[in-house]
C-alpha cells in the first residue's frame, strides 16, 4: 500500500482524491443497484444542475477555510444576488447582462464586507458570516418585497442565460465550473494570493512577523469567495429560473461538506481545490442518489450529515497518524 | 528541619538533541525551604515536572514519604501531597476566588453548586494563611500579589506536604513578597517541605535553609544557606567549563557607523526607556534573565508589539515602525526564539518559507516563478548547509537547527542589515549550535548588524562584541566584551 501510495502518478493526483473519485464511482453503482435501475441521463443532469451553483459555492469558500476561516453567507448571498438580478431584470427592465453583471457585484459586495470585519476589524469569522448572511436574507427579502424573482423561462426572451448550464442539452454549466476551478486552482497553487492564503491558515502569526500584510490577504479571500458566490448566483438562476426569499441555508451546509471531504482542512492551511470540485459530485450525487433510491428527501439530510462526519474523522484520523 | 520527606535521585532525561537533566539530585526535608537554583535552562523545570509526572523520567527514583513513587500526571501528584505554585498564575478571571481554588472539585447540594460552602472553605483556608481575601471577589479584580495567595490557598488546600514554588516573586512588590515569606515561614513551620525555585540572589539569603544549584542539566551541589555566600551561589551556577572560546575584544571596526539607534524605547510593563546603539558589522548581546524585557524590547522594535513610545533611527534616519511591514522595509529581520509559533510555517515546504518575506521579487507577472524561488532556495541550503533531501521538503521534517536555518534564509533572502536573533540556539544541538555561531559571525563580518538576545552565558560572552543586559525591562548595564564577566553580567542581571 505504501509503494503504491508512492507511484509518482499517484503523488501527482493526489491518494485522497483517487479514493474520492472510488467513492464517487461506488456511489453511482449504489444507488443503481439500491434503485433497482442504473441511474440514467434524468438523474445525471439533475445531480449535474446542482453541481453547477453548488461548485462555485464551495470553490469559494475553499478560498475562506483555507485561511482557517468560514463563510455561513454564500448561500443566502447567492440567492440575494439571484433575486436583485431579477428584480433588476424583470421589473426595472435593465439589460440582461447587466443584471448578471450585478449578481456578481452583490456576491463580491458582500465578500468585501466580510473581509472587512474578519481581517480588519477582528470579527470571528464565524460571527461577520452569520451577521452577512441574515444581511443577505434581509436585503434580498426586502429588495423584491418579500416576492419571488421570475427569471425569464427558456425560450422566451432574454432567456440567453440559460446557455451558461445548458446549451441544446451540452452540459455547458458543468464546463463553465470546471474552467473556473481552473482558474481557482491556480490562484490557489502558483500565485502570491494563494500562497499568502495559504500560510495564514497554516501559521498567522509567523507571516505577519515576516513583514506580510496578512489582513489584505485574509481579506481578499473572502472578496473572492462573495464573488463566487455571485457568479454561483447565475447558475442557480438558470438551473432553477423563479427564485425565492429566505433561502439558501442548506447551500452553505452542502457547499462547506464538499470542501471538507475533498480534504480542504478546517483549521487553514491546507486546501484542494480538485478534491473540492470531487466533494460537490459526491454531495450531489448523494442527494441524486437517494432520491432514487425512493428515499424522502429529508433523509439526505441525515444521510450527508452522517457521511460527511465519517469524512472527517477518518482525515483527522489519518493526519494525526503522520504526526 | 525534620525528617526527609521527599528524595530524587539520578533523575535522568532526554528529549531529542538535548540531555534535559543528567542524574540530578534532590533532597526535601519537612519543615525547609530548599532553593533550587541555576541559569535559564539548567534544568530546574524539567525536574519539577518530572516530580510532578509531567514529564516520564529515562532512569532515576523518586522517594516520597518512604516509598518509591511514580507519578503519571499532575493530577496523582497533587493527590499524594505535591503541588506547584506556578510562576504563570492558572487562574480564571471571570470566577470567583473561592470557584477557583474549589475548581475541579466543587461542593455540591442537591445537584447544585454549594457556592456558599465553597466560599466559607475558602474563608477558612485563608484565615490559616492570616491573608485576608474576600472568597466572593471575582479572582481579576485582585492584584497579581492577592492572586499568588490565592494559588497558594489552593495548593494548601489539596492538603499538601511538599510545595514547590516556581519564581513566586517574579511579579510582586517589596510589600507583597513580605507578605509571601510570612505565608512560606508559617508553612515551614508546619512542617510542609518547600521548594523554591528563583532567581533573586537576595531573596535566597533570607527565605531558604538549603540551596541545590544546577548547571547545564546536571547536578552540581547542595549547600546549607546560612553557610554560603551569593557569590559561592554564582560561582556554582556559572562555574562550568566554557567549552567554547570567549571574544576577548570587539571584532568591529572603530569608528563603524551606528546602523541602528533606539532612544527611549517604551512598551507594556515589559520594556522601559530602553536605549542603545547597533554599529554596522556588530554582534549586540542581550544578556539577562528570564522576564528580564529583552525579546518584548525585540517584539517592540520590530512592530510586533504596539509601543508606547520611543524613537527609531536606521541609518541616521529616523523611521516609524507600526508593524512588523514597517520592520522589514527598513531591512530589519526577526528571528523568534519560538520558532515554530512565529518563525517558520511548519506545515509548508522550504521554499515556500524562504521567500516568505521576499515574494514580491519571485513573480513572474501573475504567477509564482518557481524556479528562481528554487534557486535561491538552493543556494541558501547550500549556503547555510542546511540538511534536507530537496527545496520541496516539508519545515516540519527538519530538525531545529535546520529550522533555524530555513529562518536565517527567509530574512538573507530578504537581503536584510539587521538582524534580531532572539535565542538563536534554543533546542538546538550541539554541533548545530557552532554552525549556526560560525554563521552569525560570517554574516557580522560581511556588514550585517546582529543583536543576539541570549539566556546562555557561554553564548553572550563567545559571540557579543558589546553586552546589554537587562533587569525587569530596564537597561541595567552595558559592557564592552573586553571587560565582560560572568559575574558582571550576572550581577547586573539581578539588579533589582
Amino acid at each position: 500500500m505504501e509503494n503504491f501510495k508512492n507511484l509518482p502518478i499517484i503523488k501527482k493526483l493526489g491518494f485522497n482524491r483517487i479514493v474520492l473519485v472510488g467513492v464517487l464511482i461506488l456511489m453511482y453503482f449504489v444507488f443503481s443497484l439500491g434503485s433497482g435501475r442504473m441511474l440514467g441521463s434524468g438523474d445525471i443532469n439533475n445531480a449535474l444542475n446542482m453541481v453547477d451553483y453548488l461548485g462555485f459555492l464551495a470553490l469559494g469558500v475553499t478560498f475562506v477555510i483555507a485561511t482557517g476561516g468560514i463563510d455561513f453567507s454564500i448561500g443566502p448571498v447567492m440567492v440575494c444576488a439571484g433575486l436583485i438580478g431579477g428584480r433588476l431584470l424583470v421589473t426595472f427592465g435593465w439589460p440582461l447582462w447587466l443584471a448578471l453583471v450585478m449578481c456578481v457585484i452583490v456576491g463580491m459586495v458582500f465578500g468585501v464586507f466580510n473581509g472587512i470585519l474578519v481581517a480588519y476589524m477582528g470579527l470571528p469569522s464565524f460571527i461577520s458570516s452569520m451577521a452577512s448572511m441574515m444581511l443577505a436574507k434581509g436585503v434580498g427579502s426586502v429588495f423584491t418585497h418579500v416576492q419571488n424573482s421570475n427569471w425569464p423561462a427558456s425560450g422566451e426572451p432574454n432567456s440567453w442565460y440559460k446557455y451558461f448550464v445548458n446549451y441544446n442539452g451540452f452540459p455547458t454549466g458543468l464546463l463553465f465550473l470546471l474552467v473556473v476551478a481552473i482558474v481557482c486552482a491556480i490562484i490557489m497553487n502558483k500565485t502570491k494570493i494563494g500562497r499568502y492564503i495559504l500560510c495564514i491558515g497554516s501559521n498567522r502569526e509567523a507571516v505577519r512577523l515576516s513583514g506580510v500584510d496578512t489582513r489584505k490577504w485574509e481579506a481578499l479571500a473572502y472578496v473572492i469567495c462573495g464573488t463566487l458566490a455571485g457568479i454561483a448566483a447565475i447558475t442557480y438562476v438558470g438551473v432553477i429560473t423563479q427564485v425565492q426569499p429566505g433561502l439558501g441555508d442548506e447551500f452553505n451546509n452542502n457547499a462547506i461538506a464538499s470542501c471538507v471531504m475533498g480534504g480542504t482542512s478546517m483549521a487553514g492551511g491546507i486546501a484542494s481545490i480538485g478534491g473540492t470540485v470531487i466533494g460537490v459530485f459526491i454531495i450531489s450525487l448523494l442527494r441524486v442518489g437517494i432520491q432514487a433510491m425512493g428515499f424522502r428527501p429529508d433523509y439526505q439530510y441525515i444521510i450527508t450529515g452522517i457521511i460527511v462526519a465519517l469524512a472527517v474523522f477518518s482525515d483527522i484520523r489519518s493526519s494525526s497518524r503522520k504526526k | 528541619m525534620g525528617e526527609v520527606i521527599l528524595t530524587m535521585k539520578g533523575i535522568d532525561k532526554s528529549f531529542p538533541g538535548v540531555h534535559a537533566l543528567d542524574h540530578v539530585d534532590l533532597e526535601v526535608r519537612k519543615g525547609e525551604v530548599h532553593a533550587l537554583m541555576g541559569e535559564n535552562g539548567a534544568g530546574k523545570s524539567t525536574l519539577m515536572k518530572v516530580l510532578t509526572g509531567i514529564y516520564t523520567k529515562d532512569s532515576g527514583t523518586i522517594t516520597y514519604e518512604g516509598r518509591e513513587v511514580e507519578f503519571h500526571n499532575p493530577k496523582e501528584a497533587q493527590d499524594a501531597g505535591i503541588v506547584i505554585v506556578h510562576q504563570e498564575l492558572n487562574m480564571m478571571n471571570h470566577l470567583t476566588v473561592a470557584q477557583n481554588i474549589f475548581i475541579g472539585r466543587e461542593f455540591m447540594k442537591g445537584g447544585l453548586i454549594d457556592d456558599g460552602k465553597m466560599n466559607d472553605e475558602a474563608r477558612k483556608l485563608f484565615s490559616q494563611l492570616g491573608i485576608d481575601i474576600n472568597p466572593a471577589e471575582k479572582m481579576g479584580n485582585l492584584t497579581v500579589g492577592k492572586q499568588q495567595m490565592c494559588e497558594i490557598a489552593k495548593a494548601i488546600s489539596h492538603e499538601a506536604k511538599v510545595i514547590i514554588f516556581d519564581e513566586p516573586s517574579a511579579a510582586l512588590t517589596e510589600a507583597e513578597i513580605e507578605e509571601l515569606f510570612k505565608i512560606i515561614r508559617d508553612l515551614r513551620a508546619k512542617q510542609l517541605g518547600i521548594v523554591y525555585i528563583s532567581h533573586r540572589m537576595d531573596e535566597i539569603k533570607v527565605i531558604t535553609d538549603r540551596v541545590t544549584v544546577m548547571r547545564d542539566g546536571g547536578y552540581v551541589g547542595t549547600l546549607i544557606t546560612a553557610d554560603c555566600t551569593k557569590n559561592d551561589i554564582i560561582n556554582m551556577m556559572v562555574g562550568r567549563v566554557i567549552y567554547e572560546d570567549p571574544k576577548t575584544h570587539s571584532m568591529v571596526k572603530p569608528g563603524a557607523p551606528v546602523v541602528l539607534k533606539v532612544e527611549h524605547l517604551n512598551a507594556g510593563k515589559m520594556v522601559k526607556d530602553v536605549s542603545f546603539e547597533l554599529h554596522k558589522g556588530e554582534i549586540l548581546g542581550f544578556s539577562g534573565l528570564m522576564g528580564a524585557g529583552r525579546t518584548e524590547t525585540a517584539r517592540a522594535l520590530f512592530g510586533a508589539d504596539p509601543k508606547e513610545s520611543g524613537d527609531i533611527w536606521i541609518n541616521g534616519q529616523k523611521v516609524e515602525i507600526h508593524s512588523p511591514q514597517d520592520a522589514v522595509k527598513c531591512g530589519i529581520g526577526y528571528l523568534s526564539e519560538d520558532r515554530k509559533r512565529y518563525g517558520i510555517v511548519v506545515g509548508k515546504t522550504i521554499a515556500e518559507n524562504s521567500t516568505m518575506a521576499s515574494l514580491k521579487d519571485f513573480l513572474k507577472g501573475l504567477f509564482i516563478d518557481k524556479k528562481k524561488e528554487n534557486e535561491a532556495t538552493q543556494k541558501y541550503i547550500d549556503r547555510l548547509k542546511t540538511k534536507t533531501p530537496s527545496v520541496d521538503q516539508l519545515v516540519v521534517n527538519l530538525s531545529g537547527g535546520n529550522q533555524q536555518k530555513v529562518v536565517v534564509a527567509k530574512w538573507l533572502v530578504r537581503n536584510c542589515d539587521i538582524l534580531i536573533f532572539d535565542e538563536p540556539t534554543r533546542g538546538i544541538d550541539v554541533g548545530a549550535k557552532s554552525e549556526i555561531y560560525h554563521l552569525m559571525n560570517e554574516l557580522a563580518a560581511e556588514g550585517k548588524s546582529i543583536i543576539m538576545i541570549s539566556s546562555e552565558m557561554t553564548e553572550i560572552l563567545r559571540m557579543s562584541d558589546r553586552i546589554v543586559v537587562m533587569c525587569e525591562g530596564r537597561k541595567t548595564a552595558e559592557i564592552d566584551i573586553a571587560e565582560a564577566t560572568q559575574e558582571k553580567i550576572m550581577h547586573a542581571a539581578t539588579l533589582r
